[in-house]
């Protein structure tokens, strides 16, 4: 039997050490891992976890992430708990995997600690892999800070493993901005969290020899489709679950959460929208041009990434004038994909506000208040000439000559 | 074509010909149980004591693929086993350490059950698909010098 | 132990099959002649992984599957990892009680072709034998590509012509002799290897017997001789096989904790090499006189390896 591990009401802990424990106390019967800059102090600390006697699962140290993901399918059909950790690269070598982890429906929680791909190399934080992971069949649970990061992959195992949804699930943190951050955390006991997460229900589990079962069989053209469908279908459907588990935490731990998290946004004439710790910078930025300057704006951040928040997003940005959607990841060609999924919800609402688009933060570039500030302004100046006044994508922070693309029509 | 230690489930729909279902009505995750209820210790069972599911390619013939059938004759055999051991489509039926026949409903006919025969002349002999086994067993070969 | 040494074939054929026909491989295939010989050897529980290949896309293409037991398979590469993975849910379940049935006895086994083996799944592999999962993973040997319609792999052997490799007017085929993985399998610390052939039902139901009932992770590297790639009559799986064991081209042996090595088929009769190659189609242009050399060359290697065979099983080293 595991041992207990004594929490402090607060605990000074940084993104990954928040996500160790969420997995110690979670019970997962099966971690296998790699370990890649910059998650892995998950990896490490849940290690040590193990070397002391605070976990009772096996750990596989894999030879690879494309192994890792593939012992945790592996492990999942077999019907039990099962978690891994990575980051960039690893990421896109598992990319195989993770499709084949939600086609199968198994309810692996990752936890992914946002890094830049490669070429050239970086080990910095952007969401290059996490947008990678976007068509996957993934649910993805962003966090903003190392307490997030803990409540989230908490919520992540209730999510992923609901009867109804039985989909793996991603908990999403920016490298080292995140992960590196010892901040103030508050944590659940051990028992307490272990009651929220529940007893892992298997179904259908490799283990059962009353009822052998086939995992992994081919379909082709006559039968992908509708599989393929319902798949989409439950992924669709885990809305309503991950509202109803975010509910339930909140009355455990009084920390409340929403699929889209929106912040001062009741008057708002201009919205930011991003993702990951770029949020907590918009969202004080928001404040003081508010105090500063009475620019009416405020802070809209897709809490979950996937399923994407197609009916919150636009509930929260069907008033506004003007949004600015901020991509951390190189678009490759093309709008950045925030900018893209928020402007076709808004496309069908009455108002239609304008949408710029940000790139921004490459490689773990840093990303101030003050230039959070610049671009609130610029927004607003949109706002009154009642068209966008400079190109509809641009970028932020980078040297060299002005970059952008495609001015507006609607001038 | 049945034959011997047959089930009703045994071989009874033509690869291709099930009943393509709607997106509500597949399996979730493409998972697939080969029984219907407890099927614990399946190992000890016999196929016909065995509660296959439709989703079992038992349930399943591929039959159609063949165009020469292994007929058996029982005078000749010694129950040696060969045939049972190489068989890759898992088709000839072997009950109590005695050959009873073959499955026509997994048979391929791919003869390897003939050439792994040992006796003189065969107990298992290759024969037109359409031949009938009666006539097939009265034009058998006589013991080659 | 539900493992029990078959005497004979009589006795042998009272095994219940748990590997259902109406299976989509080619008529007359080693493979199910090799995956039926598995599972029969044991009455234990089952939990199979199986790497993309001939064997996976033949027995569970959706609404069908032709296993009755525990199996999946995710990618090319990773039916090893798979099977660790599974045996490493099925310690954790165990020590925690929440098996429905712990009494049960269950053995891990991982398939793969050479393709998956030798080539795309080799990390995956050696990954999972170097930290000793309990399980047994069986390469299905044909030394070809043969699902995606015969392409070389590292273990197609020298001359072998192949969509990739092919003989033509200056070339006799792939060029180098195969990788050897039994030998490497045995460096990576798996405490028991073999390499066994169907035609030998009896040699090689023990062998699957010593690897199931090994602790750790075993590998053995069947010869699967493939009707549709090697190019010979479906008829003739088994003598080919025979052809193969009795030219030592694919001698037949074991070895136990990496040194002791015991050969398991002595043919009293060895056949020249160029018995073997000229029964298949694959190996037909080397029989012209410009390619006598390449011939030559095969013998030669043969020999070579029977001889150090014999002298590493006297050496115990």
């Amino acid at each position: 039997m595991a041992e207990k591990y004594d929490l402090q009401e607060v605990e000074v802990w940084d993104g990954n050490y928040a996500a160790a424990h969420a997995l110690r106390q979670a019970q997962v019967d099966v971690v296998a891992a790699y370990p890649i800059t910059p998650s892995t102090p998950i990896v490490e600390n849940y290690g040590l976890f193990v070397a002391n006697g605070y976990v009772d699962g096996e750990f596989v140290m894999v030879e690879s992430e494309h192994a890792a993901m593939s012992g945790c399918v592996g492990a999942a059909a077999a019907g039990g708990r099962v978690a891994t950790a990575t980051s960039s690269q690893g990421f896109a070598l598992m990319a195989e995997v993770l499709y084949q982890a939600s086609g199968m429906r198994l309810p692996i929680v990752l936890t992914v600690v946002n890094r830049a791909l490669a070429s050239p190399l970086n080990v910095r934080g952007d969401h290059s892999d996490m947008y990678l992971g976007r068509d996957s069949g993934w649910i993805q649970l962003d966090a903003f800070n190392a307490q997030e990061a803990y409540d989230m992959t908490l919520c992540a195992f209730k999510i992923g493993e609901d009867a109804s949804v039985r989909l793996p699930v991603m908990v999403h943190q920016d490298g080292f901005i995140t992960s590196h951050t010892a901040q103030n955390t508050n944590p659940l006991q051990d028992e307490e969290a272990y009651a929220f997460v529940g007893e892992y229900q298997t179904y259908q589990e490799m283990l059962d020899f009353s009822k052998p079962v086939t995992y992994g069989a081919q379909t082709e053209e006559d039968w992908h489709f509708e599989h393929k469908a319902k798949q989409h279908k439950a992924l669709m459907d885990s809305r309503a679950i991950i509202d109803d588990v975010f509910e339930a935490f909140e009355k455990k731990t009084g920390r409340e959460y929403k699929r889209v998290e929106s912040y001062m946004m009741e008057d708002a004439e201009v919205a930011i929208v991003a993702l990951g710790a770029t949020v907590e910078t918009c969202r004080l930025a928001a404040q003081q041009l508010r105090a500063e300057e009475g620019i009416k704006v405020g802070v809209v951040a897709p809490r979950c990434f996937r399923p994407f928040p197609f009916d919150k997003v636009r509930e929260a940005l069907s008033d506004v004038k003007t949004v600015c959607c901020m991509d951390r990841s190189s678009p490759g060609g093309a709008m950045g994909a925030l900018f893209n999924e928020v402007s076709a919800a808004l496309y069908s609402t009455k108002n239609r506000p304008l949408v710029t688009n940000y790139i921004y933060g490459l490689g773990g570039r840093d990303f101030s208040v003050e230039e959070a500030k610049r671009i609130m302004r610029e927004q607003k100046a949109h706002a009154d000439a009642g068209y966008i006044t400079t190109a509809i994508q641009q970028f932020s922070g980078l040297r060299g000559p002005k970059l952008g693309f495609f001015e507006t029509n609607r001038r | 074509m049945k034959g011997v230690c047959a089930t009703e489930k045994r071989g009874t729909k033509e690869i291709g010909s099930e009943e393509l279902v709607g997106w509500d009505a597949v399996t979730q995750g493409v998972v697939i149980n080969s029984f219907e209820g407890n099927a614990t210790n399946v190992a000890s069972l016999k196929q016909e004591e065995r509660n296959y599911s439709d989703f079992s390619s038992y349930t399943a013939t591929v039959a159609s693929w063949r165009v020469v059938k292994p007929v058996y004759n029982r005078d000749i055999c010694i129950d040696c086993q060969n045939c049972w051991v190489w068989c890759p489509d898992t088709s000839i039926i072997s009950r109590d350490k005695q050959m009873l026949g073959i499955d026509y409903d997994h048979c391929k006919g791919c003869s390897v059950c003939v050439e792994v025969c040992p006796t003189n002349p065969k107990s298992l002999l290759m024969f037109a698909e359409h031949e009938e086994i009666e006539k097939a067993l009265e034009s058998w070969p006589t013991k080659e010098k | 132990m539900a493992i029990t040494p078959i005497k004979n074939l009589k006795e042998f054929s009272t095994a219940n099959d748990r590997f259902e026909g109406a299976h989509l491989l080619c008529p007359g295939c080693a493979h199910s002649m090799i995956v039926r010989e598995l599972m029969n050897c044991s009455d234990d529980n089952l939990v199979i992984a199986t790497n993309t290949g001939c064997l996976e896309v033949s027995t569970a293409v959706y609404p069908y599957t032709a296993w009755d037991t525990s199996w999946i398979h995710i990618g090319f590469e990773n039916a090893a990892t798979a099977a660790a993975g599974a045996e490493a849910m099925y310690k954790a379940r165990k020590r925690k009680g929440t098996l429905k049935d712990p009494d049960a006895p269950v053995k891990f086994v991982a398939f793969g072709g050479d393709g998956s083996t030798y080539d795309i799944g080799f990390q995956w592999l050696s990954g999972a034998v170097e930290r000793g999962h309990d399980f047994t993973y069986i390469c299905l040997d044909n030394e070809v590509y043969a699902n995606t319609g015969g392409q070389r792999s590292s273990s197609t052997p020298i001359g072998s012509s192949t969509t990739t490799s092919p003989a033509g007017r200056v070339s006799y085929g792939e060029k180098k002799m195969k990788k050897d993985m039994v030998s490497i399998m045995a460096a990576n610390g798996a405490p028991y290897v073999a390499q066994l052939a169907p035609n030998k039902w009896k040699i090689m139901a023990k062998g699957f017997q010593k690897a199931l009932a090994t602790e750790g992770p075993c590998f053995i590297n069947t010869v699967s001789s493939c009707t549709t790639e090697w190019k010979f009559d479906p008829k003739d799986t088994v003598h080919i096989t025979d052809l193969a064991t009795d030219s030592l081209v694919f001698p037949l042996y074991e070895i136990i904790d990496g040194y002791e090595l015991n050969i398991l088929y002595r043919p009293k009769n060895i056949l020249p090499v160029k018995d073997y190659l000229g029964a298949q189609g694959r190996f037909k242009h080397l029989f012209k006189p410009e390619n006598k050399h390449v011939l030559d060359e095969w013998q030669k290697r043969v020999d070579a390896s029977w001889e150090r065979l014999q002298r590493r099983e006297e050496a115990r080293i």
